[in-house]
């Protein structure tokens, strides 16, 4: 992100807190939602029509968890994941694109054991080659696990073909949940085909305080067909949080009261967590410290509809 | 760069900055002393090169380049990147492209290097690539074993080569051997720009 918004972005995210505005306000106290003790107050948001709930804040592996086998990075990531379970935490997104990252994942679990809590959510992606059962028979060695909770296909690719081998694999037992993803704000009119007409479980999209385009279609159909909704990129690559840490620029004072945070990391997941139709945030970290910042957030105050909107319009005055 | 064009362009960098420098670390690490060899062979090959020694000093340079694409792209780099494999086996390709060059002796250059502009840019350029490139590390603190050196990493290798191809080949052979060098500093450029970017 660049340190001050664009005009164009300014009169984006302008137009969308007036169109938001305008919308019956969604009290997270009444949404599918609650903090639960029992997970260190992670908030549990329920997904699917069994009523199972997901820990609000997950964990992406994007870029830092693909260390190879360089067994200093192993370890510490292996660190990052030991906090993150510590924490309550749950889901755990990775793909064959991420490189190692789904070896590091299996090297972690390996030393770590596995938490009960763990939610494993990996994706198939057609230039890994092989069909979806081989790419799913493949990361479940890497992982070294029997069986992922989430099986998604990665940006679309193939989709047709790919869902259907994972429709027939979750039938067989052989995954807990299919899905479909993209990013970056891609291909969103494809995706709400899909929602529409396919039955899946999860999507996987970008949104944030700065990317909330989702907002206006995508995440109230997510809602109406019961699909849960994980959101990727929360600091928008990292950007988001970098610009504003790099000029300093201080949190609002009504955040605590009204938010319950005390830096951004907190301010910007809550964001995200506290919409009903979001069941999980997917912040990727390599460093500890970002992980208890980032699994923090999962806990405490939640922002009210009405806060949501002042969040929106501080960072839009930025 | 749109967020589109910026995303397709990460794909194929699945990596973050400090792990890439701790990779180079590491394989510096496993091969060392290996360096002072491939350093030397590639100094030999550019005196072979200046002495119209041609077709010793393509030879030479193929097992290096198959070398750089097993060790650097296909036993480290493909650990981060599933694109390194295919880097990796275009790094062969080229080792066989510089064989067969050297063994059918077509586009070698018949006539000794003289003063023209292509052979003093290619000496430039094996220079660099040779004596240059690893005093990058060395002046900005690393040890000997931590700088990137011709015949080990990937980008002295071919800034070295492309060098020593100017010397050494004529004609169309000399564009056709060009492109897999070429073709991995734009994507090795694209990559640290991604690397400082992100």
């Amino acid at each position: 992100m660049n340190n001050r918004l664009s005009r164009r972005q300014s009169l984006k995210l302008l137009a969308a807190a007036i169109t938001a505005g305008l919308l019956p306000s969604l009290p997270v106290a009444a949404g599918p939602a609650a903090a639960n003790p029992a997970n260190n107050g992670m908030l549990q948001k329920k997904f699917g029509k069994a009523g199972k709930a997901l820990p609000a804040i997950g964990m992406g592996t994007w870029r830092t968890f693909n260390v190879g086998s360089d067994p200093k990075l192993l370890d510490a990531r292996t660190q990052v994941v030991k906090a993150f379970f510590e924490h309550g935490g749950g889901l755990i997104d990775s793909s064959p694109m991420y490189g190692s990252a789904p070896d590091v994942m299996g090297y972690a679990l390996q030393k770590l054991g596995l938490p009960d809590s763990l939610f494993a959510a990996e994706k198939v992606w057609s230039p890994a080659g092989g069909s979806a059962r081989e790419q799913v028979a493949d990361l479940k060695q890497r992982w070294q696990l029997e069986h992922f909770n989430l099986m998604q296909v990665h940006n679309l690719t193939d989709w047709r073909e790919h869902l259907a081998a994972l429709r027939q694999m979750k039938a067989d037992g052989k995954i807990g949940h299919i899905g479909i993803t993209t990013s970056h704000g891609r291909r969103h009119k494809d995706l709400e085909q899909i929602m529409a007409s396919e039955d899946i479980d999860f999507i996987q999209l970008t949104y944030n305080i700065t990317h909330r385009a989702v907002e206006q279609r995508l995440l109230p159909l997510a809602q109406e067909k019961g699909i849960a909704v994980i959101a990727n990129r929360p600091y928008d690559g990292g950007s988001l949080i970098k610009g504003l840490q790099r000029r300093n620029q201080p949190l609002p004072e009504w955040a605590a009261e009204e938010c319950g945070s005390s830096n951004w990391a907190d301010f910007l997941l809550k964001f995200i967590v506290s919409h009903p139709a979001i069941t999980c945030a997917i912040p990727a970290t390599s460093q500890v410290a970002h992980m208890q910042e980032n699994m923090a957030a999962g806990s405490g105050v939640m922002p009210s509809a009405s806060a949501r909107q002042r969040m929106q319009r501080y960072i839009e005055a930025l | 760069m749109s967020d589109g064009s910026a995303y397709q362009l990460q794909q194929f960098i699945p990596f973050s900055r400090d792990v890439y420098f701790r990779l180079l670390e590491r394989i510096g690490e496993s091969f060392w002393p290996l360096h002072v060899l491939t350093l030397l062979l590639g100094v030999l090959v550019l005196l072979l090169a200046l002495r119209h020694k041609v077709r010793a000093g393509s030879i030479l340079l193929a097992p290096l380049w198959a070398w750089v694409g097993y060790a650097f792209f296909i036993r480290h780099y493909a650990e981060l990147n599933w694109a390194g494999n295919y880097i990796g086996y275009a790094f062969i390709a080229e080792a066989v492209m510089l064989l067969l060059i050297a063994l059918s002796g077509k586009g070698l250059a018949k006539t000794a290097p003289d003063n023209r502009p292509a052979v003093i840019v290619g000496l430039i350029l094996a220079l660099t690539g040779l004596v240059g490139w690893p005093f990058i590390g060395l002046l900005s603190g690393d040890s000997w074993y931590q700088a990137e050196v011709f015949g080990i990493f990937a980008d002295p290798t071919a800034i070295a080569t492309l060098g020593l191809l100017l010397i050494m080949l004529r004609g169309w052979l000399l564009w056709l051997s060009a492109i897999i060098p070429l073709l991995w500093l734009v994507i090795s450029s694209l990559t640290w720009w991604v690397l400082l970017n992100s």
